[in-house]
């Protein structure tokens, strides 16, 4: 038996923690006690983040390119929203798992029916459903509270011992920094798992995952689920750090931010998220409000760019970047 | 008498008014080794992709050890022992070879759903697939991305995915296209080591392989069955010469 | 209002995204590329139009037909330099280089115009009401209806008794095929796209009064117009012409009766209606 393959050996070891993986956390950690007058922007950060993580899911390794991954984010906002304010229902950490249950359901059964189609077909039924659950929460006004949305919420503390704090953010930023670590742990689990293998399969080449007996389909819904539900965990979390939802959780401006976010980081990379979302929204917060048709402007042509010559994103070119400097190492004497 | 392996009745199959398919009653055998030939347009690929259920047939039946699959998809027939190489590559491009030959060994083993234990955990994917590579000579490109490799090489990882699939019944469409002929004994030594009670199926071109390769030969003209018998009565076949062999003979 | 007066109303309007949603059709069926910006196309054509007509006192005609020239003409440099290079791009990379167009196009419209809605001036003849003997109605609004059915008709000539009408159709059905019979697809592309995109300026232009003209036009009617193309099949002008119709009667009506939540039957109905059958009403099913 002859010994294991150098490459072997390199997949048996894929899965192990490098020491960059921490760098994300510690920049987070650092945050907290570097900007304390920005923890707001932090928690929104962290929440979407958390949101294009599960787009990832989706888009970066099973390619479903769908427009409407904002109605699960808009589910899980809502659920939160209604039971706390028409069940009296405002702990935090079960309706978290509330909202998780809820935009999941929602993603098992439009995974279900939707994932039949592809292409621009399946685009367009995204699209639908998102617009449809956007207009049954406008239609429900008695319990969406409509185009106004619900304010005002109020949630029980943390644990019984950390309550919100609505002037700092400090307690939100941190409540939101573990839960977005534990659901990370989640999807690198499953990234790296056979599963997460076999999605990658199904984007690069769905005639030859068919013929090595993929069950395709129950694969394809099943990550859909999943990604549907942590996108309603994140949108959970929107209405507990805001206190506060409304129509714009399920709008395609969400929807196609958080796309855009993820397409800039890199898509399929497992930190393109972090990466793509930070950029972005950073940028935003400096130059949208002062310059928002300019802003409008910039990110449209950044887009034609990145689709015509970068459509993997800041990582994609890192990428790259690191394979051109290790080739001409190599091609050294 | 045991059935035959893979078996067809009147399959017929039309695409739109064009028949590509016409009246087949087909048999493989267990431990066959049966070459599929006839010029270009005859509808050989198209056979296969009935056979393994890319396509539906507009009429007829397809079956596997006698039972009836015909309306089974793709991957259904895959887990009931039926694999197939593609006539263009159909490989994973972007991973290398050993992910390519891991992704199809994990779903014949039941590892391909699995979730919580990560990929390179699963010691026995992993040996399986190296253990393909070694067969294909593939070594030194294991830990390459398929889409860099030259085309016969791919071609090779093709026919590892296949083989890893560990099929009763395989069925290689123009295996040896664009495998270069210094490195095409890799490929005959592949499918001479393969054991003994698979049924495989050649599509091909080069009359040389197939007349060392087969012990059937079908020979298909326009979508239908135009003779079939052993190399001999074959080669012999002089409506067949007229046909098809003669030009591929002398040429 | 009686239902007459609903039902002209909704195919005045379907008229509209008729005009505008064609090309699209047409384009996405022949080179299968998702063009998200094809609103943008028609947003600048109806702002050239409607632009010209007040600053430059152009007659109405006259400034549909500068609208079209112009929109055209944009379009072929656009196909040319830029759509031609994602032709085999994926479907993400379409999304996102035609969203970022739409974007840019936004931008700019409201940066050099203005974000406000433009008012259209209708020239005299169109103004006030036509008596048709069995009924009265807005003049506008039937010149409308008149021009989607002339249009419909010139194409459906078009594409069944003309030799490019039938590349065209060829094309869309099998563009292998139809390339190796020799038929020049890139260029019956550019004049398609360039055709199409010159329809949906007029149609913008048009349609002003009714569908309104401002800077948000392209993402305001996106899924309106992906909604015509998809559900009417693509590639087929009389399916688009059907469906036009049907989503305009559909949304006057339903707008005049559940203000609140009328258009959510119609996101409910295409979902239900492609889900049933992904090609559309009248598009051919994958083989």
């Amino acid at each position: 038996m002859s010994a294991m393959l150098p490459a072997a050996q390199a997949l048996a070891r894929r899965h192990r923690l490098q020491w960059w993986e921490a760098l994300p956390w510690v920049a987070a950690l650092l945050a907290f006690y570097l900007f304390p007058n920005h923890l707001a922007f932090g928690t929104q950060l962290l929440i979407t983040i958390l949101f294009a993580l599960s787009l990832d899911l989706v888009l970066g390794y099973a390619g479903i390119v769908t427009l409407g991954h904002a109605a699960f984010f808009g589910a899980g906002a809502y659920t939160v929203g209604m039971l706390a304010q028409h069940a009296g229902w405002n702990e935090p950490l079960t309706g978290l798992a509330a909202a998780a249950l809820v935009a999941g359901a929602i993603g098992l059964a439009s995974g279900f029916v939707l994932l039949r189609t592809h292409g621009l077909t399946l685009l367009m039924l995204t699209l639908c459903t998102m617009v449809l659950l956007e207009e049954s929460a406008n239609m429900g006004h008695r319990y969406t509270g409509g185009f106004d949305g619900m304010p005002g919420l109020l949630f029980k503390p943390l644990l019984g011992a950390f309550s919100f704090d609505p002037l700092y953010f400090r307690t939100q930023y941190l409540y939101v920094l573990v839960v977005l670590l534990l659901c990370f742990v989640l999807v690198r689990a499953l990234v790296y798992s056979p599963f997460g293998q076999s999605l990658t399969g199904i984007r690069e080449n769905l005639l030859r995952m068919h013929a090595v007996g993929a069950p395709v389909r129950v694969r394809l819904v099943v990550v859909y689920a999943a990604s549907a539900a942590i996108a309603g965990v994140a949108g959970g979390l929107f209405t507990h750090a805001t206190q506060y939802v409304n129509l714009a959780t399920l709008g395609l401006e969400r929807s196609a931010g958080v796309l855009i976010m993820l397409i800039l980081g890199g898509y399929g990379r497992l930190y393109g998220a972090f990466v793509g979302a930070s950029a972005y929204m950073v940028l935003e917060h400096f130059l949208a409000k002062a310059y928002p048709t300019a802003w409008q402007l910039g990110v449209g042509v950044l887009l034609v760019l990145v689709a015509l010559f970068a459509s993997n994103g800041i990582l994609g070119i890192a990428d790259s970047l690191r394979r051109r400097f290790a080739e001409r190492a190599a091609a050294r004497p | 008498m045991t059935p035959p392996l893979l078996e067809t009745r009147g399959l017929c199959k039309s695409f739109g008014a064009l028949e590509v398919a016409r009246e087949i009653n087909f048999r493989l055998e267990p431990g066959a080794r049966h070459a599929l030939i006839g010029p270009n347009g005859a509808g050989k690929t198209t056979l296969v992709n009935l056979l393994t259920g890319l396509h539906a047939p507009s009429r007829g039946a397809v079956l596997l050890g006698g039972e009836d699959v015909t309306s089974l998809p793709q991957a259904k027939r895959v887990k009931r022992g039926v694999a197939r190489t593609f006539q263009i590559n159909q490989l994973f491009r972007g991973l290398t070879v050993l992910e390519n030959l891991c992704i199809a060994v994990a779903e014949r083993l039941g590892a391909g759903g699995s979730m919580l234990r990560p990929a390179g955990r699963r010691a026995d994917v992993i040996a399986e697939a190296s253990r393909l590579i070694e067969t294909l000579r593939l070594e030194e490109d294991a830990g390459r991305r398929v889409g860099e490799l030259p085309y016969g090489r791919q071609r090779l990882v093709e026919i590892a995915i296949a083989l890893g699939l560990a099929p009763r019944v395989l069925l290689l469409d123009e295996p040896a296209a664009g495998i270069p002929s210094a490195e095409s004994h890799i490929l005959l030594d592949a499918i001479a080591a393969l054991p003994a009670h698979i049924a495989v199926l050649i599509i091909e071109h080069d009359m040389d392989l197939v007349f060392r390769f087969a012990q059937r030969i079908t020979v298909m003209v326009s979508g239908a069955i135009f003779a079939e018998g052993s190399p001999a009565e074959i080669a012999g076949n002089r409506e067949v010469r007229a046909v098809y062999l003669g030009s591929a003979l002398d040429a | 209002m009686d239902l007459t007066g609903i039902l002209l109303g909704g195919a005045a309007a379907g008229m509209v995204l008729f005009v505008v949603s064609v090309g699209l059709s047409v384009t996405m069926g022949l080179m299968g590329f998702v063009n998200l910006a094809h609103g943008a196309f028609a947003m600048l054509g109806g702002y050239a139009i409607v632009l010209s007509m007040k600053h430059w006192g152009l007659p109405f005609p006259a400034a549909l037909a500068l609208g079209f020239a112009a929109v055209a003409a944009l379009a072929v440099v656009l196909e040319r330099t830029l759509y031609a290079r994602l032709y085999r791009a994926s479907e993400l990379d379409q999304v996102l280089f035609t969203i970022g167009l739409v974007f840019v196009t936004i931008a700019l419209v409201t940066l050099t115009v203005g974000p406000e809605t433009q008012t259209v001036l209708l020239p005299e003849w169109l103004r006030g009401q036509t008596d048709l003997g069995f009924l009265r109605y807005r003049s506008y609004s039937l010149a409308i209806i008149a021009f989607g059915v002339a249009l419909m008709l010139a194409l459906w000539l078009g594409f069944e008794r003309t030799q490019l009408g039938a590349r065209i159709r060829a094309a869309v059905d099998n563009r292998r095929m139809a390339a190796s019979l020799g038929v020049d697809v890139g260029r019956l592309f550019t004049a398609t796209f360039a055709v199409g995109s010159g329809l949906a300026a007029m149609g913008a232009g048009l349609g002003a009064e009714i569908l309104g003209l401002d800077p948000q036009y392209p993402l305001r009617y996106l899924a309106y117009f992906l909604i015509v193309v998809a559900v009417g099949g693509l590639g087929r002008v009389h399916g688009v012409f059907f469906a036009a119709i049907l989503i305009g009667v559909l949304d006057f009506v339903l707008k005049f009766h559940f203000p609140k939540g009328g258009t959510m039957f119609i996101y409910a109905l295409t979902l239900a209606l492609l889900l049933a059958r992904p090609q559309g009403l009248f598009g051919r099913k994958a083989a």
